[in-house]
């Protein structure tokens, strides 16, 4: 028996710290939203398998920064290529982790993943030349582990199995999208890491 | 003349400090330059689409930020321009090869040639091209343009100037 996603989702929120963190769309950026209320994460409502290289592009732009990336198993395999990017650059502020389900869950009926119950995703991880990729099944587990990945001084990329989840909501919970989900991420990083990214104009 | 010296030097002038690029021969000298410039994280991408990540993920973290491609690549990355920079309205500053004009004599162009402009005023994504080492002084005022407009915008670089390059 794999994990719940709230029980994963409860050790991420309790050791996220001043993590920035960047949701992939579907389960990922609903159930953190839902543990969280997060406003220092970008939820993603589109760009499928592309979350992952936002992450990084921040992770670049801020080394002094946590960096998150929680991601998923459907949006991984339409960008798996990115790994090679990640693992070139690994930058040891970025954290990426992997929630599991082998399924479609975003659909009103979930339909199984692409190679379902034969992917593994740490394993393409350490081939891509990722020192640190490791996969996650039991809540105990996660928990022990938790502590030294978010204090690790290096890159980590973590898969964290889980159950599909029955009472998946149709549509994402969180109440902002589009410009203001980028103003308003964008604005607490201007405060919290002291970067400008909008000029006096707003722009 | 180093066509690709020169756009370097406006890129500093942008204070560009991160570029995300995958080659094709044209754009390769220029992807060079940036590579070895300590100034700029360069990252070398696997597919053209994660450039538009990572140059989303600089700007939303402050970092002045360059895409750099052909155009095949190019149209991999619409499907990503569309769902991340203009649903936010996040710039995105691309510089890509114009593949397909009447100099270009391969025939794989041939379609990016006929396809690439429809297409970019399909999604309405503005372009400038830089026609001769003239305009290359302009590449700071559009990198601005690419801030004011806050979507995906495209320099392209004409077979015209690049073979201006190959003239001492």
């Amino acid at each position: 028996m794999n994990m719940e996603i709230r029980e994963v989702m409860s050790v991420l929120k309790q050791h996220r710290g001043d993590a920035i963190v960047v949701c992939a769309l579907g389960t990922a950026s609903s159930q953190w939203w839902n543990a969280t209320r997060c406003e220092e994460t970008l939820y993603m409502t589109g760009g499928m398998g592309f979350s992952a290289s936002i992450a990084l592009g921040i992770a670049l732009s801020i080394p002094e920064a946590p960096v998150w990336e929680i991601n998923c198993d459907g949006s991984l395999c339409m960008n798996l290529g990115g790994l090679l990017t990640e693992a070139q650059q690994a930058p040891k502020n970025l954290k990426h982790f992997v929630i599991d389900n082998e399924v479609y869950q975003t659909l009103d009926r979930p339909m199984p993943m692409v190679n379902q119950h034969h992917s593994d995703y740490a394993g393409i991880a350490r081939a891509a030349g990722m020192r640190n990729a490791i996969t996650i099944n039991r809540v105990e587990d996660f928990k022990q582990k938790m502590q030294e990945i978010a204090a690790a001084p290096e890159h980590y990329f973590t898969v964290l199995k889980v159950e599909p989840m029955r009472d998946y909501p149709p549509v994402p919970p969180y109440d902002y999208e589009g410009h203001e989900m980028k103003y308003r991420f964008a604005r607490n990083l201007e405060k919290k890491w002291g970067r400008q990214v909008f000029g006096p104009r707003g722009y | 003349m180093d066509i690709a010296a020169l756009i370097h030097a406006e890129l500093t002038k942008c204070r560009v400090t991160l570029a995300a690029s995958l080659p094709d021969d044209w754009v390769a000298p220029l992807i060079r330059r940036v590579d070895a410039d300590p100034a700029i994280t360069h990252v070398r991408v696997a597919r053209e689409s994660e450039t538009i990540g990572i140059c989303t993920g600089a700007f939303l973290a402050g970092t002045n930020s360059v895409a750099i491609m052909g155009t095949t690549g190019l149209h991999c990355t619409v499907g990503e321009m569309m769902a991340i920079n203009l649903r936010h309205g996040i710039p995105l500053f691309i510089i890509c090869s114009l593949r397909g004009t009447p100099e270009d004599y391969q025939i794989y162009q041939e379609q990016q040639g006929r396809r690439t402009f429809p297409m970019l005023n399909a999604y309405d994504i503005p372009y400038v091209i830089l026609e001769k080492p003239d305009d290359i002084p302009r590449i700071p005022d559009v990198y601005n343009h690419c801030r004011l407009q806050k979507r995906p915008y495209l320099l392209f670089l004409s077979r015209r100037l690049l073979k201006a390059g190959q003239v001492q």
